[in-house]
């Protein structure tokens, strides 16, 4: 129900700050904001829903953890706001989250089967927050980097547009990539780790392969490298931005798709799949 | 039914209707106490006036009685000042009255009238002369009303619409370009090579918003110190270049030189020595200093004048774009002021109508003076307040008929309609204390 709510929020919104974008000649989308807000008052009120009907944290199905995912970025995006009310930006996290919950809704949020008691762990609370901050930081990065690949071209061609000027400038841009590459780069390692320790305390061994893991293993390194690029090179600006949008789409596959396509044993589809009343 | 209304009047010439040589012999001179602004308000027929004098503009705003039959007067006077003959005056003159009066004055204040769109001085330029003249005593109720509205009408154009936010010259242009590449710019390093006058004048615009030094390269090095003296600066010789690049964030290049200086190789070479920095780099010469081909490179930004001059072009669009809808602003606070402007003409009837009814009223307690005196003080009070009370709720149906009836155009017929109905003599009162009249009846009925 809440949920509900607020994946019609944000779809609201998301039309909004688009059609401000392409329509309007302010720089702050105040409306857009506003409803934005409503939709994460609502979401959240629906993550605490499900922690109390689940009695646990809500983060064991595919469907909490694409919601606590969407929920995430909107998080960051709204602390951003505080400091830069910069409508592209809007125009992007809205849909996302919008987009992370649709997938969301594809997973019935009635659970099938009881939650299996390996999921039924303090392990959960801590694995699951780390690998979640970690994406939702690199979605935002991501974002940041989309924007900046925009205003740069809009730059070089010389077209000093509307877009141009509602856009950030460069300096602002690639300073949050700076800042923002070790943060995630620090939660998906925690993430990687935890999940380790919690396979050990789980299955018996810390690490055995897994699509899963194989898979996080991948990212890992992929952020690492640019980390390393970044303040060992001084890659910076364009470059920073494009491997920001490159690393999003690896996160997501890791996130998302391994467990759809892959299987393995971090796979929690199963979970989900609604039983046909008998 | 008899006059009482003034009219505004404007009349002056500004950089579209004079060239530069007439514009500089009209400069009403030695009014900088408002000696000027004096006589013109003594001339016959004029109440109050404004005179405002800038470099594209030199403007009477007067509140008079009759409009033709001044302006023809004010011409004279204005001609006489500058030793001018009306006739060489009159080609460059524009008269603008009533209405139209207003709107010049609401146009110019918000700077819609203005040779550069949207610029920001005219609103103080007009505030000094209104402060001058007002203390000059040439001002009055009508025309000080009139600045505030015009004030007011400036600030929500400002505010309201983007009419004064595109930078609409070149090294505006170009700061503001610096600052979406680099941020703030107060961290960085500004380098200037060559010693043009374009470049000057950008250095000069961007030196107010870094804090650092700015290096200043010239062939000859004499020349560089003059400029590093003046921008407080730093002067190097021309073989500092390239370890110049290395350090700066922000480069503007002048130099009269025939080939380019700074070329495609060069450059690449210098991004390796920065990290690859991003850096702005503005090429003011012509024949060009930089190679275009450096804007290939990732991290430079290369503009050159063509580039900048086109985002002034297109900024200046975008203020005539805005300049519409300040247009309709405008137009909305010319309505809201006629309105007031109007309310003047029935106030005398209002003041009249009050009195009378006054008059009958305090008539009445006299006649039944005897009768009343075995009443208390009290009594007497209560009799007071009844019987005004009364009159009050009569005279308000009348009021406000006549101030619905300003929305129409037959007013003046409706007006006429309630003197005769309450068979009043209306007399020629100052406009102030038909304001105050107003403002009574409107505290009265709230009451």
């Amino acid at each position: 129900m809440f949920f509900k709510v607020s994946v019609i929020f944000y779809l609201i919104s998301a039309i909004i700050y688009v059609a401000f974008l392409l329509r309007s000649k302010g720089t702050t989308c105040v409306s857009g904001f506003c409803v934005v807000v409503a939709g994460f008052i609502t979401h959240t009120t629906s993550i605490l829903h499900q922690f109390w009907i689940q009695g646990f944290f809500p983060m064991a199905t595919p469907f909490d953890a694409m919601s606590l995912f969407a929920w995430g970025v909107m998080a960051i995006f709204l602390a951003l706001q505080f400091w830069d009310r910069n409508p592209v930006l809007g125009a992007m996290a809205a849909p996302i989250a919008a987009v992370l919950m649709l997938i969301a809704s594809t997973f019935s949020y009635q659970i099938s089967q009881p939650i299996i008691p390996v999921l039924r762990s303090w392990w959960l609370p801590i694995h699951v927050s780390f690998a979640i901050a970690g994406n939702s930081v690199f979605t935002v990065m991501a974002m940041s980097g989309a924007m900046y690949i925009l205003q740069e071209r809009l730059i070089k061609r010389k077209q000093i547009g509307r877009f141009h000027k509602i856009l950030p400038s460069l300096q602002t841009l690639d300073t949050f990539n700076r800042r923002a590459l070790p943060i995630g780069f620090f939660f998906l390692t925690l993430g990687i780790i935890s999940g380790a320790l919690w396979a050990s305390s789980a299955w018996g061994s810390y690490w055995t392969w897994d699509p899963k893991e194989t898979w996080s293993l991948i990212t890992w390194f992929a952020y690492a490298g640019m980390v390393h690029q970044r303040f060992a090179f001084g890659w910076r600006g364009k470059k920073a931005a494009l491997l920001a949008i490159a690393g999003f789409f690896l996160v997501m596959f890791t996130f998302v798709g391994v467990s759809l396509f892959l299987g393995g044993h971090h796979s929690f589809v199963d979970l989900c799949r609604e039983t046909v009343p008998a | 039914m008899t006059r009482t209304k003034l009219d505004f009047i404007v009349l002056g010439v500004n950089h579209t209707t004079a060239p530069v040589l007439v514009r500089e012999r009209i400069t009403f001179p030695g009014n900088q106490e408002g000696a000027v602004s004096r006589l013109v308000a003594q001339t016959k027929g004029v109440e109050e006036c404004v005179i405002l004098s800038t470099c594209n503009r030199a403007e009477v705003i007067a509140a008079v009685d009759d409009c033709e039959d001044v302006s023809e007067r004010l011409v004279q006077l204005v001609a006489q000042i500058h030793g001018l003959g009306a006739n060489s005056l009159m080609p460059h003159l524009y008269v603008k009255m009533k209405s139209e009066a207003i709107r010049h004055v609401f146009r110019v204040t918000s700077s819609l009238d203005s040779m550069v769109l949207g610029e920001p001085q005219i609103v103080g330029q007009v505030k000094a002369a209104f402060k001058r003249d007002a203390a000059a005593n040439t001002t009055g109720p009508l025309i000080n009303r009139l600045m505030h509205r015009a004030f007011f009408t400036a600030k929500r154009v400002r505010t309201e619409t983007g009419v004064a936010l595109a930078a609409v010259s070149i090294a505006y242009v170009a700061v503001e370009l610096a600052k979406k590449i680099l941020g703030e710019l107060e961290q960085c390093q500004a380098l200037l090579i060559g010693a043009g006058e374009m470049a000057e004048l950008t250095a000069r615009h961007l030196a107010g918003n870094v804090r650092k030094p700015i290096r200043i390269i010239n062939r000859t090095i004499e020349n560089a110190c003059v400029l590093a003296n003046e921008f407080e600066g730093t002067a190097e010789p021309m073989d500092r270049l390239f370890d110049a690049l290395a350090s700066a964030d922000v480069v503007i290049s002048s130099t009269g030189s025939c080939d380019p200086i700074i070329m495609f190789s060069d450059m690449k070479a210098v991004m390796k020595r920065r990290r690859f920095k991003p850096i702005f780099m503005i090429d003011i010469a012509i024949p060009r200093d930089i190679e275009p081909r450096v804007n290939d490179l990732d991290g430079v930004y290369l503009y050159n004048i063509d580039d900048l001059q086109a985002v002034v072009d297109e900024n200046i669009g975008e203020r005539l774009v805005e300049a519409e809808k300040a247009g309709d602003i405008v137009d909305e606070e010319v309505r809201k002021f006629m309105n007031w402007n109007r309310s003047l003409e029935w106030a005398p009837t209002i003041v009249a109508l009050k009195n009378k009814f006054e008059e009958i009223r305090i008539g009445e307690i006299a006649r039944l003076n005897g009768r009343l005196a075995p009443l208390s003080d009290t009594e007497r009070e209560t009799i007071d307040i009844l019987t005004k009370s009364i009159i009050n709720k009569i005279a308000h149906g009348p009021i406000a008929f006549m101030k619905q009836s300003l929305k129409t155009s037959r007013h003046n017929q409706h007006i006429d309609f309630v003197q005769r109905v309450f068979d009043l003599n209306t007399f020629v009162s100052g406009s102030e204390s038909a304001e105050a009249q107003i403002a009574d009846h409107e505290t009265d009925h709230r009451n």
